[in-house]
């Protein structure tokens, strides 16, 4: 394999669930492809999920297998910590020039975490939303491949940073490491960027900064996963308080035109998710659920309907517009109950903002020559030699990713032949 | 079976006239209702009247009292998801309700729209010219003479003393055009209240307050309310709207007290003393006060005008025929007369009679079309207010009227 193809090489943008899939289909027909990942693992959104649709599967259930078949797969070069720079050249030929950030611990590391033990500075837990700490000298995730550690250098001492080289048994820290760009010649592009979650703070109204007690529904998945920062007990962050009531507060951001525009698709369905992680844990918490309409398509159905027939959880139709902190640590959400047309102020120990999915993509892909519809979404143009898949395309869940990615991988493949 | 669907095309092109076009946008969200800080817990708006104006259940609307609680501080509109704009149709609802209160139904459907405008400004115009033709008042006064009655002798003069000829004439024509007002506002008043007793299903109660306590309890405190801009103050987006309009008002009453005043030593002390007849001198407070009361009017209403394209420009408000014809309507009262009395002082009274004979005709215009337009919210918001605190009082809540 050479850097050199020219030969129907793909580049997959992005390696979460869709860029794993459509770098796998389009290698296992026999073409070279180029993985990047923005971060330091692979894996993306789905890593972070507790469980994800449509079996309740844990991320390692299928990420594990796609890690392995991308090991096994001499076709597929990967790269973390890269991201495209500019793009010339047109379908057939292009011509991308990448950055790959330095991680300052090379491919030595054997993930002995002996680093992480000696490192005294430390970083917030992005990968956990922010909840906790982790050490500067990280392993992203239990599961992260590559399975390789992260030294966060700019947070860190002198002194932490010589302790932390000194610690490593192989060599692997490199503390003068630089960004490192090169090109690379192919023939098509599949964009995989994937999402971010909506940033709660920009819905002013629902005062997401004021309480520790209104949290995304991302950081629900992060407080019920074995993995998270709670070791999987879903409790109120600050206290710890077991909540004996929840509200879920749907289309936080999403359907708003002054917000996302669109409607994010998961949303619906990870409340209902949630109910059932907060079922196996607290059998007879309340549970209020906030909606405007309930999108749940398919045969997810019988999955709302399985929580709605739940004697706890209430269903409301009226959008939170307001939710003001409590002095006990819970909050007060306010909504008009369009049913019976009287206000709600319903109290609760924890409220979930089920925040939408933000094209993670932005501004910078027009600059990239990237087709883009007025949300913010990559719009496949096989004539330009572009494709996208999963939620770089639109919001969707993971199956249906799946479905766009091998649909990229197919259009990808025919270009430059 | 065939079905025959007749859209109701009157009251959706009455809404979109009036601003009100974005209601189709509405997905009944509710965010409205809970953004809106006028809005009670038990009876919120506007999310429900979003869902009736789009069934076109005007019927039900026009008997809400919530509509006329509304006061348009636009923080729903703010908020919305959809950019339905709910503080605009709710405009668009009440300006749809007064045409619909109003009595006679030409006269209400005349001011509805800006096409009419020149037989709005028309019809008074003329009546009026016609009477100062057939007064024989029409010919411009010496200056000696103008400085002497300034424009108590606009319709003429006669000897006759229990009835001054001017008297007469500024009588028939306002007097003329507050009856019809108070008529019209009368009935409308009437329709409302039964709409709203009906709507919150009251048919028939053992115990009804008198009128006494009707006004103690429900109405008079609604007015305190009114001059303290209680309401106004809660908006947050439009908060700058107060400084306008509390000058406004307070400039409106100290006028009203200022034509009482002058209405009766005129026209009834006038008889026994005829120098009373004849501008009042600039000394005296009543004259002060009216002074005071026109600039705070101007300014009132210049700051409402200059507030109104603030919101328009920024894209936050709809401009609409329904909001500007008052506010141009007041500024014309004001600066015609404002400018006749300086003119007065100055002493020019050619320039002054035809400024008077505007100023006339905008008062007319004022008077006469207060229920069809903007300005009608000066009655059926204040009753809508008393029927508020009294769907929350004891004759209603009370269990022996159940």
């Amino acid at each position: 394999m050479s850097d050199t193809a020219g030969n129907g090489a793909v580049l997959v943008v992005g390696g979460g669930i869709s860029g794993l899939t459509a770098a796998l289909e389009a290698a296992e027909v026999g073409n070279d492809v180029f993985l990047i990942e923005k971060n330091s693992y692979f894996g993306g959104r789905v890593a972070q999920l507790n469980q994800y649709f449509p079996k309740l599967c844990p991320p390692t259930c299928g990420l594990e297998i796609n890690f392995k078949r991308i090991k096994d797969n001499r076709k597929i070069r990967t790269y973390t910590l890269t991201t495209v720079k500019s793009i010339s050249g047109g379908p057939g030929n292009f011509e991308v020039q990448l950055e790959t950030a330095p991680r300052y611990i090379n491919s030595n590391c054997t993930a002995c975490g002996d680093c992480a033990q000696v490192c005294t500075d430390e970083i917030e837990d992005a990968f956990n939303f922010g909840m906790g700490k982790t050490k500067a000298a990280y392993l992203p995730h239990e599961m992260a491949f590559p399975r390789r550690y992260v030294l966060a250098k700019e947070a860190c001492s002198a002194a932490c940073l010589d302790a932390v080289k000194a610690a490593c048994k192989y060599n692997a820290v490199e503390l003068d490491m630089q960004p490192k760009t090169f090109t690379l010649k192919v023939s098509s592009i599949i964009w995989s960027t994937g999402w971010n979650p909506y940033d709660a703070n920009k819905i002013t109204n629902l005062n997401y900064n004021s309480s520790q007690a209104i949290i995304t529904n991302m950081m629900m998945e992060r407080l019920a996963a074995d993995n998270g920062p709670t070791r999987g007990k879903i409790v109120r962050p600050g206290d710890n308080k077991e909540p004996a009531s929840f509200a879920f507060v749907q289309c936080a951001g999403s359907r708003d035109e002054n917000h996302l525009q669109h409607c994010s698709y998961i949303c619906c369905m990870a409340t209902f998710k949630h109910i059932s992680y907060i079922r196996s844990q607290y059998p007879d918490a309340k549970i209020y659920v906030f909606y405007i309409d309930l999108r749940t398509p398919g045969k997810y159905e019988h999955f709302r309907e399985k929580f709605m027939a739940d004697a706890n959880t209430t269903f409301i139709k009226g959008k939170v517009a307001d939710i003001v902190a409590e002095r006990d640590g819970g909050v007060t959400v306010v909504a008009e109950n369009a049913i019976t047309g009287a206000k709600v102020h319903q109290k609760v120990d924890l409220c979930v903002l089920a925040t939408g999915m933000e094209p993670a993509l932005g501004e910078q892909g027009k600059a990239l020559g990237v087709t883009m519809d007025g949300n913010g979404f990559v719009v496949s143009s096989p004539e330009k030699g572009m494709m996208s898949a999963g939620c770089a395309k639109s919001a969707v869940d993971v199956y249906s990713s799946g479905q766009s990615s091998t649909a990229a991988a197919l259009k990808a493949i025919q270009i430059g032949r | 079976m065939s079905m025959n669907v007749q859209p109701d095309l009157d009251f959706i092109k009455a809404m979109k006239e009036a601003g009100g076009d974005t209601l189709k946008k509405c997905y009944q969200c509710a965010t409205c209702s809970v953004a809106c800080p006028l809005s009670s817990d038990t009876n919120p708006f506007p999310r429900k009247q979003m869902i009736l104006a789009q069934w076109g259940l005007k019927d039900k609307l026009v008997s809400d009292a919530n509509i006329f609680l509304c006061h348009q501080c636009g923080d729903c509109t703010e908020m919305c998801p959809r950019g339905a704009r709910p503080g605009d149709v709710l405009g668009a609802i009440r300006s749809y309700a007064y045409r619909s209160l109003g009595w006679p139904t030409a006269l209400a459907s005349l001011c509805a729209s800006a096409k009419n405008l020149p037989m709005l400004i028309g019809i008074p115009a003329v009546a009026i010219f016609i009477l100062w033709l057939i007064s024989g008042g029409m010919h411009i006064p010496t200056g000696e003479h103008f400085a002497k009655a300034g424009y108590t002798q606009f319709f003429g003069h006669w000897d006759f003393r229990l009835l001054a000829k001017n008297v007469l004439f500024i009588d028939i024509i306002m007097l003329t055009a507050a009856g019809i007002a108070v008529t019209s506002v009368y009935k409308g008043v009437s329709t409302l209240w039964k709409g709203m007793e009906s709507s919150i299903g009251l048919k028939d109660v053992p115990y009804r307050p008198s009128v006494t306590q009707f006004v103690k309890l429900f109405l008079w405190p609604s007015v305190i309310e009114i001059l303290q801009h209680a309401r106004f103050k809660e908006c947050t987006v439009n908060a700058d709207r107060v400084k306008g309009h509390q000058p406004l008002m307070f400039g409106f009453i100290g006028l009203f007290i200022v034509t009482c005043y002058s209405l009766f030593t005129q026209d009834v002390i006038g008889i026994f003393i005829p120098s009373m007849h004849g501008p009042i001198s600039m000394w005296n407070p009543v004259k002060l006060l009216a002074n005071v009361s026109a600039v705070a009017m101007i300014a009132g209403i210049g700051i409402l005008w200059m507030n109104r394209t603030k919101m328009e420009t920024a894209g936050k408000a709809s401009n609409t025929f329904y909001d500007w014809f008052l506010i141009w309507i007041i500024m014309g009262v004001g600066v015609t007369g404002l400018s006749a009395e300086l003119l007065r002082l100055v002493g020019i009274p050619s320039l002054g009679y035809v400024v008077y004979y505007l100023h006339l005709i905008s008062v007319v215009m004022l008077f006469l079309y207060m229920p069809y337009t903007k300005f009608a919210h000066i009655v059926y918001r204040t009753f809508a207010m008393a029927f508020e605190r009294y769907r929350e009082s004891s004759y209603i809540k009370n269990p022996l009227n159940q």
